[in-house]
Order: C-alpha cells, then structure tokens, then sequence
C-alpha cells in the first residue's frame, strides 16, 4: 500500500535525501523544494525510510485513509 | 597532450598523500583503527566529557572544525541517538560559537558552513539548485567524465597504478575548479592554497570579473546572477567577497573529501575480490556499495557543535558555550540503528547514516561526490580488465584521525 506523505515547504532544504531513499515518489520543483510526483512510486516502507531520512523535518507520514 | 597530462604527479602525492605533513594536522599520521575504541565509548556511554581524538587515544593536537577551541568545554557524542538530536536542534547546537560577517573574506569561516537559522536558508537555497540528485548529470557530463577517462588514459597501457593518489585525489579538485571555469593547470595551485585562501581570490578574481561580463554554463556564473533576498524581502546579486568566501567552501569542503571517500570504497571492494566481481557484471550493486562505504567508514567521522545554552543531551549536562564533537563514525556503527554494524554488507537495506551530517548543515556537495565515486569506479570496471591489488605492492591501509583514508591503492590489471 501507497504511503501518503506531506512536504513543508518552509522546512523543505532541497537536500536530496528524500530522492536519494524514495525516487519513484519524490521530485525537485525549480526552486529544490521537494514535492510529492508519484505517491504510489514506492513501497511504503521506502516512503517512511525517506521520511526519516530528511535532514529538517520536512516529510511527514499522513494518516491512512479508508477507500482513499 | 590531455589536459589533466599537465598534473604534475609528485606534487599530486605531496598534497595527497595523508602522509605527508601537508595533511598531518588533521591527524594524519594516526593510523589505528578507532572503531574498537569508538565501539568502547558508546557502549560506556552516548556522551562523554573530552575531544574525539583525546577520548580515541590519540596523542596528537589534531584540528578540525570545532577545534582546538582550547578555552571551552568539550564533549564528544557517539550514538546514533544522540547525534540526531544535535543535529535536529541547530538553535542550541550551532555551526558557529558568533554570527557570520558576510562583507569580509577570511575563509570558509565566514561561508554558510557557519550560519544559522534563517540566514544559512537563504544563503543555501541560492546554490541548492546547482547541487541537487538532478544536477548530477550537468556535473558528470560537464566535468566528471572528461576527467575520469584522461585519468584512466595516462595508465591504461601500463598494466598497473597507484588508484588512490594518481586517480581518486586529482577527480574532485578537477570537478570543482571545472566547475569554477579555473583551467586544469590551476587546479593544484588552488587546492595547494587551501591554507591560503587570499591567494585562491586572487585566483578566482579574474574569473568572477569576466563571469560578471558573460555567464557561461558553470557555477561562478550561477552565483554571480543568483539573487539573495534580505530579511526585509529586498534582492540584492551576490558581492564578490561572498563568492568568493563559497567558492572556498566548496573547494574547501569538496576536494579532499570526496578523493578519500573513493579510495575508501575502492578498496572496501578490491578487498572483497568476489564482490567486486559481481559489481562489475551488475552495475545496480555499485550504488549500495557506495552507500555502505559511507556509513561503513565515512572520510569525516567526525563534526563539531557550539552549544547555545546549557542543555542535557542523552543525561549528560552540557554547558553553554561548551563544544560538541559529533562523532558520526560511532554513531554510522550503532547496532541500535544497524545489525551487525562493523560489517561492509552491501545487501543490507539503505536508510540514512551521518556520512553526510545532519541537519540543515547537511552536505550540500553529496550527490556530486556520489556522482563523482560512481563515475570513477565505474569507468575503471569498464576499462580495466580483472582489476585486482597488486599481491606484491604493500597492501592499502585505512589511517587518519579527523580526515580519514588509505595509503596506497595499488593494483594490477589485464
């Protein structure tokens, strides 16, 4: 299952880790924000590891949602 | 003639060699292997009162970065946990003991390295863009791959190299003086002057100037147009002393690391013959092996905080203005975070080690040093065939205390 992630921007520091664990799911926009391309790119559990991994904070896991 | 023929090789190995006393203040010339006793002093404890080096056994006065500092407190942090929440807080662990003056040159001191807050946002999101994973095929087409085969060219004839200084150090001061716009037969006389940074203005001066004039597509150009936004929401184009106070940075933080990373990983392999092996027939395994080096034995193992106000990390009381060395090689082996930790298993799931920092700090250059390490050893699979160590070459030897490598890589081939 899909993971469902959140990016804040204002945290968001265009380093990279995200697309370094997650690629299929996360991208830069022209200004190295991260943002979210695919959500069903990855596994869930390479989603969470992405999270985890950002250096600011700026992932967050969204709670699942039923029939979403 | 090549252009990267116009190295000069002995003095390549002079500034190279981690050896050499150009090299031996950051501990050079230490040349145990820390892991046991980085393993001790985990166990005993996540944070400890003393320096790294002092804690490791180290008898030296090695310096790095937070160092020697000799009038402040010092503390030195091991574990995984400890370290993400230093990193995660640079409010009370800062970068830097006092503000950041921008109008002058004096180093990579006065460079977002040691920033805070809102102003090292800012400074950082004007070359975030030229440094993301999408960047890295600019910077390998640009730089990297031209540099990498000239390398392989001046040996592939001869059955046999040194890989560590006459391949792995030359490939990232090439990278990042390309990406300057500085010609090849500069290169060294930059990175020689790292110990004189108003030597490498005068160097980039010309540069800078004619950049101003006519951008071209490299990265002098990208920071002369980059636009800053003050705090009161004005723009103003980057001075010339902040240019060049990042160009030191960069050389500064770029050059010697990435080289010694390589030669780590490099010879991880050759030191696993059959993995190299399979890496050689399954180019996705080189990745993880690059991944698995960095945690494994990360070229920095360690970085230093101030501390902004009296505060308890993991039960240990630390005060204000004391400094905290973030010893991520200990931390890359917590088995809290990984099984089995001392062992280089490339199979084992990726998830983010300290290899690169933490933090808003984290490494700005990392995916150009990926891209460099990939393109490197990649293009010697490529072109040298059953690549081995040389059985009868004294075996390469990780050393170093705060800037960590190998001796000598020399292998065989054909």
């Amino acid at each position: 299952m899909a993971a469902r992630v959140a990016v804040d921007r204002a945290l968001c520091l265009g380093s990279g880790m995200c697309l370094v664990y997650a690629p299929g799911t996360f991208e830069h926009d022209d200004q190295a924000k991260a943002v979210v391309r695919e959500p069903a790119g990855d596994p869930a559990d390479v989603v969470e590891t992405a999270v985890e991994a950002c250096p600011t904070g700026a992932l967050s896991l969204l709670p699942e949602q039923d029939g979403a | 003639m090549t252009e990267t023929q116009v190295l000069d090789r002995e003095r390549i190995r002079t500034l190279f060699d981690l050896r050499s006393s150009y090299n031996a203040r950051a501990g050079g010339d230490f040349t145990a292997d820390p892991y046991p006793a980085w393993r001790r002093l985990r166990e005993s404890g996540p944070v400890h009162e003393g320096t790294v080096h002092e804690l490791t056994g180290y008898p030296g006065t090695a310096l790095f970065q937070g160092l020697p500092e000799p009038d402040r407190p010092h503390y030195s942090a091991f574990s995984h946990a400890a370290l993400d929440q230093a990193y995660r807080n640079p409010e009370v662990f800062a970068s830097s003991p006092e503000a950041v003056d921008t109008t002058t040159v004096s180093g990579v001191t006065n460079s977002m390295l040691s920033m805070g807050g809102d102003q090292h946002r800012r400074y950082r999101a004007l070359v975030q863009p030229s440094f993301v994973p999408a960047k890295a095929r600019w910077w390998i087409t640009n730089w990297i791959e031209e540099t990498v085969h000239s390398l392989i060219d001046g040996f592939a004839g001869e059955g046999r190299a040194e890989l560590n200084v006459d391949f792995c150090a030359a490939i990232p001061v090439l990278t990042i003086t390309g990406g300057f716009g500085i010609p090849v037969g500069q290169a060294l006389d930059m990175r020689e002057a790292l110990n004189r940074p108003m030597e490498i203005v005068e160097m980039l001066r010309p540069v800078v100037a004619a950049r101003r004039e006519a951008p071209q597509d490299d990265l002098i150009s990208v920071l002369v147009e980059a636009e800053l936004k003050d705090e009161d929401g004005t723009t103003h184009r980057l001075s010339d002393a902040e240019i060049y106070s990042f160009a030191l940075l960069l050389l500064f933080a770029g050059s010697g690391t990435t080289w010694k990373q390589m030669g780590i990983t490099l010879t991880a392999l050759l030191q696993r013959p059959e993995l190299l092996a399979q890496i050689k027939d399954d180019r996705s395994k080189l990745r993880p092996a690059i991944e698995e080096a960095l945690r494994w034995m990360p070229t920095d193992p360690m970085f230093s905080r101030f501390v902004t106000r009296d505060v308890e990390l993991e039960g240990t009381r630390l005060p204000e203005g004391s400094v905290l060395h973030l010893c991520l090689g200990a931390a890359n082996r917590d088995p809290a975070r990984w099984d089995r930790p001392d062992e280089y298993d490339i199979t084992r799931p990726m998830r983010a080690s300290f290899a690169f920092g933490g933090g808003p700090h984290i490494c700005l250059g990392m995916h150009v040093a990926r891209a460099e390490i990939s393109t490197g050893i990649g293009a010697l699979l490529d072109r040298l065939p059953n690549l081995r160590l040389d059985p009868d070459a004294e075996p390469p030897r990780y050393i170093g205390m705060y800037e960590r490598g190998v001796t000598e890589i020399p292998v065989v081939f054909g």
